[in-house]
């Protein structure tokens, strides 16, 4: 069922124009995440959401109303901003039951929603700090705290793990996801963190200059890229330039590449594979190619190789299981024979 | 030897105040206790009627009365202080230092000349009576000069600039996202200014109205210049111990008083300053 | 604040600005009107300000003004920057230092000069120039310490120690690292102290003693001002008023650092 749904939204600040015709429906409960590049728009695209910028056009429809002209203090939607913004004067139990004396609700259920609310988030013993007396994952939960305890139909989080380091992040992204399923609340979450939106979200929309290239689920954006810019945005992605003459693709040294060319695609070409879909038994494979090891990197789970091949300048990257790498481990400067399959590939025009 | 460097260097302007303040306010704070001379001059024997005098109806009138006077002027230069701040700081950033500049320029031309020209508005033939004369007004109009308005008009006029500071500096540092989580929380505009932005800028507010109080229970020159002869507040009543009744060690403890107040108003400040907002704003 | 009503803030901005505008731009306004009257504009003229010229009294009122505002700037540039340096250098910070430091600012005018008015009485000192010299760069000292505390804050310590460290004695560093960055600051709170001393009334009222000989031009204008309103005033009051002005601006675009008293 269909909670939110973005009718080509647009916002220009005078020449500039941060969001472009964005179309979108996001269903009822479901984990949806902005992801895209520093100044790509995600943070405008919230505010509209939220009610404090409006729309240069488009039409933003909430259970199918209309809300671009409802100010924000009237939206039943919550935005957990970038810098937090907690109140400072205010202590962690009134920053959170601010909202809710707004509702007027009777001061009895404002005090045990606040109170449960901190369970959950686990600061029952901090209720009484002011916000700078906590930690930045502390800060980070009441901020939160402070937007679920409305309970909203839409939550946005603009950035909500950035200021956090890469271990708490972690945590804190499942911790998102859990309270998520709890509350039963549809969660927008910005990122410009491809690997924690690919970990939290149901789907995944990619901004580009204020604009839409693909929206998804975690699997089709990081398997089906329809762009060579998702493709390098989303996880790590090799790269060799090729030519295609609408039925074979050749690499620059004439070797001959198989993969599924997209119809009408014609000229100068790329294709990109994985690094998790190269392995070393090339000669069973279709794709196959001679390379010559140029280093290697330990990243604990895995081992990264840097190959040198004629079809790109740039070394090739190839992730081996721990597994693999014990069995059969290269040293730099052995020759090994690359190999991958067809399907695996994908091409884009250059 | 690191230590000794700072001392040879403070040691002039440290010495400059010791001589030229710290003696002669403790002098005054000495004078206080001793009996007024037959004829002026000082009686060395110690007394506490100069302190108890100052309690006396007569004297403790004006103290109240100029703690009235200062604490309107205080309150007003606030409420129009606190405003102009807020408007310079809901400016475009670009604009506002330009803006800023031109509300403080008034504040660093001459005492003097800023209250005369209130004289000049407010006397009997002077600009406001002749454009009231104008718009039609017969007879004789009540008397605007020499009275506890102007006085206050006075005050407000001088120290308003340096109110306009005071409060801008805590609301130009304001994060703007604050008050839009209040709104996007359900606050609409007079509520978040009443439960977020007001209280985060109490610091502002808390020193400007400390000085405009300080200043003006003290002054002497607007309640001499626009109250007219007969006017006193608690200056006046200083400078006429000094300059006409000759007698010091009552104005040395009515000066005592002057500075027990300021120094009470000022921790007071410090204090409010402190727990507003535990200091930071983020 | 960006969705404060901006038709509002503008009405507000304008009423604040024109009640510190129009008071003094009224006198200015008056200081060139022939007639002298505020009742009727009778022609632009400067003849008011040629009588001024033509008056001795404001002519040595403005001498006096002149030597205690120069020497007591030149005194109180020289403390006030060493106590900044001083204080800076200093890594332990003193509260009772930095309380007798900051009382020449807010210590009331009054206070200050009826304690340096029975000080110089009861010592038997004989009052006149010298004393509002020595009573202004009281105040002044700690306006010219406090401009250029405010640029130490964010001066790099470092470069003394490298001088120090390629073997240039104390003064010499002083003298040859420090102050030259400092000199804006320096510069700028030499300009802020000397348009205090101009302006400053109460505290040369009191310590100036008897007779003529030493008003200042405050003293002057005070005196004129509760004679009545006069042409001449207005023409005198401009006068000091651009003064004032034409100095702290200037000291503002030396010192970006923002208004003392902030
Ligand atoms: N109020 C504004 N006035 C003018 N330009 C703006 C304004 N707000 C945003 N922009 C511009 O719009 C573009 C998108 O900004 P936005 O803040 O939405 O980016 P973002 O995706 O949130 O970036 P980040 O990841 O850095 O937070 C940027 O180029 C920014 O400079
Ligand atoms: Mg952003």
């Amino acid at each position: 069922m269909t909670l939110l749904s973005l009718q080509n939204l647009q916002k220009d600040f005078g020449k500039m124009r941060a969001v472009d015709d964005v179309s979108l429906d996001i269903a009822g409960n479901e984990f949806f995440a902005l992801l895209g590049a520093s100044g790509s728009g995600k943070t405008t695209l919230l505010r509209m959401l939220a009610g404090f910028e409006l729309p240069s056009a488009g039409r933003i429809l909430l259970d199918g109303r209309d809300i671009a002209q409802i100010p924000p203090n009237k939206r039943p939607v919550n935005l957990m901003f970038q810098s937090y913004a907690l109140f400072p004067h205010m202590s962690v139990a009134k920053n959170i039951a601010y909202g809710l004396e707004m509702e007027h609700l009777p001061r009895a259920e404002i005090r045990s929603r606040v109170g449960d609310i901190l369970e959950t988030i686990q600061l029952s013993a901090l209720a009484n700090r002011k916000p700078d007396q906590l930690s930045g994952g502390q800060r980070q939960r009441v901020a939160l705290a402070r937007a679920l305890v409305k309970r909203p139909r839409l939550l946005l989080l603009d950035e909500p793990l950035g200021a956090l380091d890469k271990k708490l992040r972690g945590d804190m992204q499942l911790e998102l996801k859990r309270i998520q399923a709890d509350f039963g609340i549809t969660f927008i979450v910005v990122t410009h963190d491809q690997e924690e939106a690919l970990v939290m979200a149901d789907r995944i929309a990619i901004l580009k200059d204020g604009a839409l290239l693909q929206v998804g689920t975690p699997h089709d954006i990081y398997e089906h890229p329809t762009s060579r810019f998702a493709a390098d945005f989303i996880g790590v992605m090799n790269f060799f330039p090729v030519h295609s003459d609408g039925t074979i693709l050749r690499a620059d040294d004439g070797t001959q590449i198989a993969a599924p060319i997209p119809p009408g695609l014609t000229g100068a070409a790329i294709a990109a594979i994985r690094p998790e879909r190269l392995h070393l038994d090339g000669y069973a494979s279709e794709n196959a190619l001679t390379a010559r090891v140029t280093a290697l990197a330990y990243h604990g789970l895995d081992l990264q190789l840097h190959v040198e091949t004629p079809l790109s300048p740039r070394p090739v990257i190839l992730r081996l299981t721990a597994d693999q790498a014990e069995s059969r481990a290269p040293r730099p400067g052995d020759t090994v024979t690359l190999g991958w399959s067809a399907r695996d590939t994908r091409v884009f025009p250059a | 030897m690191r230590d000794r460097r700072p001392l040879y260097l403070m040691t002039p302007a440290l010495g400059w105040l010791t001589a030229f303040m710290v003696v002669p306010c403790l002098l005054i704070l000495g004078l206080a206790f001793f009996r007024r001379g037959l004829y002026g001059g000082i009686e060395y024997t110690l007394t506490w009627e100069n302190i108890r005098l100052v309690f006396d109806p007569l004297y403790a009138g004006i103290f109240l009365k100029s703690a009235w006077i200062a604490g309107l002027s205080a309150l007003i230069a606030v409420v129009l202080g606190y405003a102009a701040a807020y408007a310079i700081a809901a400016m475009p950033r670009r604009h506002q230092p330009l803006l800023l500049f031109f509300a403080v320029l008034p504040f660093w031309s001459n005492y003097l000349v800023r209250t005369y020209a209130w004289i000049v508005l407010l006397n009997r033939e002077g600009l406001i009576v002749h454009l009231a004369r104008l718009l039609g007004f017969e007879g004789e109009l009540p008397s605007m000069l020499y009275t506890e308005t102007a006085v206050v008009v006075g005050l407000v006029y001088n120290y308003l600039p340096f109110v306009i500071l005071a409060c801008y500096a805590p609301l130009s540092r304001l994060n703007p996202e604050v008050s839009e989580a209040s709104r996007d929380l359900g606050a609409g505009g007079w509520t978040t200014f009443r439960r977020v932005v007001l209280p985060m800028t109490v610091p502002g507010i808390a020193t400007g109205f400390t000085f405009v109080f300080v200043l003006s229970i003290g002054n002497f020159v607007t309640p001499a210049l626009l109250g007219g002869g007969q006017f006193q507040m608690i200056g006046n009543l200083v400078y006429a111990q000094f300059l006409t009744a000759n007698d010091w060690p009552f104005g040395a403890a009515l000066s005592i008083f002057l500075i027990a107040i300021m120094m009470g108003l000022l921790t007071l400040q410090t204090f409010a300053s402190e727990k507003a907002s535990g200091g930071r704003n983020a | 604040m960006r969705n404060a009503p901006l038709p509002l803030m503008l009405a507000i901005l304008a009423a604040v600005f024109a009640f510190l505008y129009l008071p003094i731009s009224v006198l200015v306004a008056l200081s060139f009107n022939d007639g002298g009257l505020p009742t009727a504009w009778t022609g632009f003229s400067t003849r008011w300000y040629a009588e001024l010229f033509s008056n001795a009294d404001i002519i040595g009122a403005a001498l006096n003004t002149l030597i205690v505002a120069v020497v007591s700037t030149i005194l109180a540039t020289l403390f006030g920057t060493l106590l900044a340096v001083g204080v800076e250098i200093r890594r332990r910070k003193g509260r009772f230092l930095e309380t007798i430091i900051f009382a020449p600012m807010i210590i009331p005018d009054i206070v200050l000069a009826i304690a340096l008015l029975s000080f110089f009485s009861l010592l038997g000192v004989t009052m006149g120039l010298h004393t509002i010299i020595l009573a202004h760069v009281v105040f002044n000292l700690a306006f010219v310490c406090s401009v250029v505390r405010a640029r130490l804050k964010t001066f790099d310590w470092s470069i003394v120690e490298a001088s120090t460290d390629l073997g240039a004695p104390t003064l010499t560093t002083l003298r040859r690292v420090i102050l030259p960055v400092l000199s804006p600051a320096i510069v700028a709170g030499a300009l802020l102290a000397f348009t205090l001393s101009v302006d400053e009334f109460v505290i040369a009222f009191f310590t100036a003693g008897a007779g003529r000989a030493s008003t200042t031009l405050p003293m002057q204008i005070f005196a004129m001002i509760r004679f009545g309103v006069t042409p001449e005033i207005n023409a005198l009051a401009t006068i000091v008023m651009g003064i004032s002005v034409l100095a702290l601006t200037l000291s503002q675009r030396l010192n970006r650092g923002g208004l003392p008293g902030q």
